[in-house]
């Protein structure tokens, strides 16, 4: 599976080992981001890295795990009603003004949204590469309403390919 | 006697504490997560799971506007994982379309929060539990481990704000671990998240005052 050399900028100590090791000089750019293309894949740099700064990331994955029905219906119940709970913890905070009520209702909508995020994501989305979201954005291009966005959608297609086929083989 | 919270872990030993559990007043909270007394219990309590009550629909229903900017949102962050920026930018992009065009909630109180958090605790999660145990999936399990401990940190902020008042979050801070959603009230963000165990510089602070 081809791989590139990703720099995490958090954890870099720049000890600058990578520069020493890059047979082709791919990780010596001035934004600290590794030129993916320049990089070979042959992970020198993050096996050099003493900070464990460089991972190497695929560039095709495989299939996500498959979701039962059942499984999905829950997890869908409990994220709507997190949606809810975000949505309604915005209104209040908008109403607020400055009471102090209103980082906690920031802060309860946010942490709403991420458990939201995370339930979706176990319910079937958690690769943008998969067929269900290949599915769910092909679906935003049918009767769109007026103002809908189509071009990002379209955007989002073209550079992001499927990994699945209908039998589910990866490609 | 030791008593151990059901968030993050944290063991009150009576043994080496100078006040008995039941001692402590009821607005004592957790000194690592928070969280308040009620959410403790006694280490020889076995663990009674509660069966959930509310039959859900196993029907897949559509998703909500809400829960499609969520969808989104989500996915702008696989590919930020991925280091797609512009992909993720996209994603970010729509995720706002559909939260601009969702609907007001006709019920917007503080009561009405805590009363979706209620059932979450209640019935959503003991459900999720259970069917992700019958079917053996253990994504879905950890979703709940995680979302179900994050749920019961804001019901008890709902609470404490609904008992305590306003004075709880004077001249402090509030922080969201950006990976679990875990909400501390303090100066500082824990060393640790106490629920998903991300370091500090993984917390948001809330800093309020500005528009959504």
């Amino acid at each position: 599976m081809k791989q590139v050399a990703v720099r995490n900028i958090r954890l870099c100590t720049k000890d600058c080992l990578c520069l020493y090791v890059c047979p082709t000089g791919a990780t010596d750019t001035e934004n600290s981001i590794i030129d993916t293309t320049k990089c070979t894949g042959c992970k020198s740099c993050a096996d050099a890295c003493p900070n464990g700064a460089i991972s190497m990331v695929p560039l095709s994955y495989p299939a996500q795990q498959k979701k039962q029905d059942d499984v999905i219906a829950i997890l869908n119940a409990v994220s709507y009603r997190k949606m809810q709970a975000e949505t309604i913890a915005n209104q209040i905070a908008c109403q607020a003004g400055n009471q102090t009520v209103q980082p906690l209702m920031q802060a309860i909508a946010r942490s709403s949204r991420l458990i939201a995020e995370d339930l979706i994501r176990e319910a079937g989305y958690m690769l943008p590469q998969s067929a269900n979201a290949q599915d769910f954005l092909q679906g935003l291009l049918t009767n769109p309403p007026d103002d809908f966005p189509t071009e990002i959608v379209t955007e989002l297609l073209t550079r992001i390919p499927c990994n699945e086929t209908k039998e589910g083989i990866i490609q | 006697m030791k008593y151990i919270c059901v968030i993050c872990g944290f063991v009150y030993d009576e043994a080496k504490e100078p006040v008995l559990f039941s001692a402590l007043p009821d607005t004592w909270i957790c000194p690592v997560c928070g969280a308040r007394k009620n959410n403790f219990h006694a280490e020889e309590d076995k663990k009674k799971p509660q069966e959930a009550h509310t039959i859900y629909e196993t029907d897949l229903q559509p998703l909500s506007t809400a829960q499609l900017s969520a969808l989104c949102s989500n996915l702008a962050r696989g590919c930020e994982k991925q280091y797609k920026f512009r992909e993720s930018e996209l994603y970010t992009q729509l995720s706002e379309y559909f939260l601009r065009h969702t609907p007001q909630e006709p019920e917007a109180s503080l009561d009405r929060i805590t009363a979706l958090l209620k059932e979450d605790l209640n019935e959503g999660y003991k459900t999720i539990h259970r069917i992700a145990s019958d079917v053996g999936d253990r994504g879905a399990l950890r979703v709940c481990v995680w979302g179900e401990k994050v749920t019961r940190i804001l019901h008890d902020l709902m609470e404490r704000y609904a008992t305590e008042g306003e004075q709880f979050l004077a001249d402090t801070n509030i922080w969201v671990c950006s990976i679990c959603g875990f909400v501390y009230v303090g100066n500082t963000a824990p060393m640790l998240c106490p629920v998903c165990k991300v370091p500090d510089w993984k917390f948001e602070k809330i800093e309020g005052g500005i528009g959504l």
